[in-house]
């Protein structure tokens, strides 16, 4: 870890620590304050894209765990939150089963049916494995809309609200606690799972694997290791999104959001814990803005052709990935690394 | 160093500012709001996959708003004022809009598609939030809760389409052979609903069900199927781009003419007239038949003068699009409603927003509404029914001739169907 100068570290806790200075551990706490009194100032309306913010960057993070970190690159990813949203709700609401105990089983399916979709991963790469992610993207999302029994089909599942023994969390500012929480323990896990020696392992496939496997890291194992884990967090957040909109509806898991997530971890910076948080942020916030926006300009300039303000989204979305690919590959991430450095060292930052 | 230790103090600042100020601005008198208007949220998928449909509604909204409030003086003396969005046909958005349009204080929002509604109707129903959705699907209204349909579903759009084909056209002997041709999603499977239900009774076999997606760009294969099974009819249930794919499919196929083709509502518009003219020439789509729950623009009802004027006005490329029209005859139903809630509940029970505003709309408005005619645009009166959300329970069947969707015979019934995969008894 980068420490502003002057600071060493002296023993192996504080080489490991993630706050390793006072300065760290205040900016800390004032986030946290500030997350968590969120509601306060907030509407229900910036709850509810709050919501969608966090459920998107537990989800990304599971996606960078797979692909910035071990490097299998997935496009089915909204396929696997699926899996985790139906045996969540399906669990719930047909056998009774409390709302964490769903979310956790949902993960746990989600990371299994990955596993299995993983399997090609130890002979294929690249956009090979790209191409079998995506038929695990339609086989997943043809199995939910054929067995209707199940799933419900086209119709999908109502879902209840999400709960912790007697407390029921229906309204936004419940469901914003509940999101937050596991966004924090996503980010966290996520942060030390990269620290360790699987971490490391993942690292080191991603980098060369052919040299990773001489090092005696058995590639099958991690490969398919890195899809559970990646496709946990998918399966807990597509069970959150479907808790929180009452519905688990295969509308919700469509391919665009799956190529949606890649973008938006180009964006934020592959293969940093930063990365999907600043991508998902970013991404969310330049939708809302066009869905706030385009009203205003669709008055504003009335003669233009219908549905040209709202179409912008897409187009500076698009233009956006494609201006961080030319000029800043490693994503936001690798701006807020230099901003960083910068105010560490200003006023010498030369 | 300094400036570090300034740059501290500034963020610390800036958080104990962020804190303090939702306590300062619960302090003090608040300001009395001197406009007074009726707040409703109305939502359109104007971009994303089914721009053809959205925008053409939009616009029906904007024209049909525009006529409301400076030419009948709003609803009950209040002028309506809309928060449009377009949903991009984004589920994940369409829920975050849904929270906004309750945010804010609309007392009622509006949806211009069953996916939609379907999207939006969980967090709107736990809430109790109206919503009207100008297209709907069996599954929009079944269990009947919070969210009401202006017109009849696409269930009903099938057994229409049906009993028309089996008292018009068919000549044959036995049960007629029927395909479906559905798009994935809620507008497919409300018409599969129907058909599941009324298949029997209508003495019909269904003999394929074919699914397609909303970006679809052949059919071939599909039909090739259909077409081994030789069926009568070709019931297709989609929005325009994807029926007009089919349809230009099924012409190439050489299945038309010779099998009937039938289109369902949330297709049946002008722009799927234009498409396929566009790209297989008119005679590709002479002929096929329709369902619609609005009068078209070649009638002489009441309203659509005004619809007429107001559209070639400011809109006139939406000319003959049915989702204009039916965003508008939507938009004069709302007015009704919230003349009727303002009339038995009271304006400021309205202007407050929230659960009892809702409530007030609800139970005082839209319950309450007897009798409306829709200045003659749709094809029964907008009446509240108990345990039937369906406001409106006729359809008219349209046939495409010399390019235009001219009606066939008067309007017919459509009595309430019991889906007992929704709970129905």
């Amino acid at each position: 870890m980068d420490l502003p100068a002057g600071t060493r570290n002296h023993n192996y806790a504080e080489d490991m620590s993630i706050f390793r200075t006072k300065t760290h551990w205040f900016l800390l706490i004032v986030l946290l304050v500030v997350l968590f009194t969120a509601p306060l100032w907030f509407g229900n309306y910036w709850l509810s894209v709050a919501n969608l913010i966090g459920i998107t960057i537990i989800s990304v993070t599971g996606l960078n765990i797979l692909t910035g970190y071990c490097g299998q690159l997935s496009i089915g990813h909204a396929g696997f939150m699926a899996v985790g949203a139906y045996t969540s709700v399906v669990l719930t609401t047909r056998f009774n089963l409390p709302f964490l105990a769903g979310l956790i089983c949902g993960g746990i399916m989600a990371g299994i049916v990955g596993m299995i979709f993983g399997i090609p991963s130890l002979r294929v790469k690249g956009f090979y494995l790209a191409i079998s992610t995506i038929a695990a993207q339609a086989i997943i999302i043809w199995v939910i809309r054929g067995w209707t029994d199940v799933t419900g089909g086209y119709a999908g599942l109502e879902a209840g609200p999400a709960s912790i023994g007697n407390l029921i969390l229906k309204s936004q500012t419940a469901e914003f606690f509940l999101i937050l929480t596991i966004t924090i323990i996503a980010i966290f896990a996520a942060k030390n799972l990269v620290r360790t020696r699987v971490g490391r392992a993942f690292v080191a496939i991603r980098d060369n694997d052919l040299a990773a496997e001489v090092m005696g890291i058995n590639l099958f194992r991690y490969k398919l290791t890195a899809f559970f884990i990646g496709c946990f967090f998918a399966g807990v957040a597509g069970a959150l999104l479907a808790h929180t909109n009452r519905l688990a509806s295969p509308e919700y898991f469509a391919f665009t959001n799956s190529v949606l997530y890649i973008g938006m971890m180009i964006i934020g910076g592959l293969g940093t814990t930063i990365g999907p948080i600043f991508g998902v942020i970013f991404f969310q916030l330049l939708n809302v803005l066009v869905t706030k926006l385009s009203p205003a300009l669709q008055s504003a300039f009335p003669h233009l052709p219908g549905g040209f303000t709202s179409g912008i989204a897409p187009t500076l979305f698009g233009l956006a990935i494609i201006l961080f690919l030319i000029f800043e590959p490693r994503g936001l991430a690798h701006r807020w690394q230099l901003f960083k450095s910068s105010y560490r060292l200003w006023p010498f930052s030369y | 160093m300094k400036t570090k230790k300034l740059l501290l103090f500034m963020s610390v600042t800036l958080a104990v500012i962020l804190l303090a100020t939702p306590f300062l601005m619960s302090c003090g008198p608040k300001v009395a709001d001197t406009t007074k208007v009726l707040k409703i949220g109305m939502m359109t998928p104007s971009t994303g996959p089914v721009p053809e449909k959205g925008i053409p509604g939009q616009h029906g909204i904007q024209d049909a708003m525009e006529y409301i409030n400076n030419e009948l003086g709003g609803a009950g003396g209040y002028k309506i004022e809309v928060s449009w969005r377009d949903s991009a046909y984004d589920p994940a958005k369409v829920a975050t809009i849904v929270q906004d349009f309750m945010n804010e204080g609309d007392i009622l929002f509006t949806t211009h598609s069953s996916s939609e509604m379907k999207m939006a109707q969980g967090k709107a129903n736990e809430a109790g939030f109206p919503g009207l959705a100008t297209f709907i699907s069996t599954m929009n209204l079944h269990p009947a809760q919070h969210i009401y349909g202006p017109t009849p579903d696409y269930g009903d759009d099938f057994v229409a389409l049906i009993k028309y084909y089996m008292e018009n056209i068919w000549e044959g002997t036995g049960k007629p052979k029927v395909a479906l041709h559905l798009l994935s999603g809620s507008v497919g499977a409300g018409t599969l609903d129907g058909a599941n239900a009324m298949a029997e009774e209508l003495g019909i076999e269904i003999v394929a069900t074919e699914y397609h997606a909303i970006t679809t760009t052949s059919e071939i294969e599909s039909l090739t199927r259909i077409k081994a099974l030789n069926p009568d009819v070709l019931l297709i249930s989609g929005v325009p781009a994807s029926t007009a794919i089919i349809i230009e499919n099924a012409k190439t196929l050489e299945m038309y003419p010779g099998t009937t083709i039938m289109c369902a509502s949330a297709s049946f518009t002008k722009s799927l007239v234009d498409i396929v003219t566009a790209q297989s020439g008119a005679d590709a789509i002479e002929g096929v038949y329709g369902v619609f729950h609005t009068v078209s623009w070649e009638d002489d009802a009441p309203g659509i003068a005004k619809a007429r004027e107001y559209c070639q006005k400011n809109h006139p490329e939406d000319y003959g699009n049915m989702d204009y029209l039916s965003t508008w005859a939507t938009c004069l139903v709302i007015r009704e409603i919230l003349a009727t809630a303002v009339k038995n509940a009271g304006y400021e029970v309205l202007a407050q927003g929230g659960a009892a505003a809702w409530k007030a709309v609800e139970e005082q408005g839209i319950q309450k509404v007897k009798g409306y005619d829709v200045e003659g645009l749709q094809g029964g009166t907008i009446t509240y029914t108990a345990g039937d959300n369906r406001l409106d329970n006729y359809l008219r069947i349209y046939r495409v001739t010399n390019g235009k969707i001219v009606a066939l015979g008067e309007w017919e019934p459509a009595p309430l169907i019991k889906y007992p995969q929704y709970g129905d008894e």
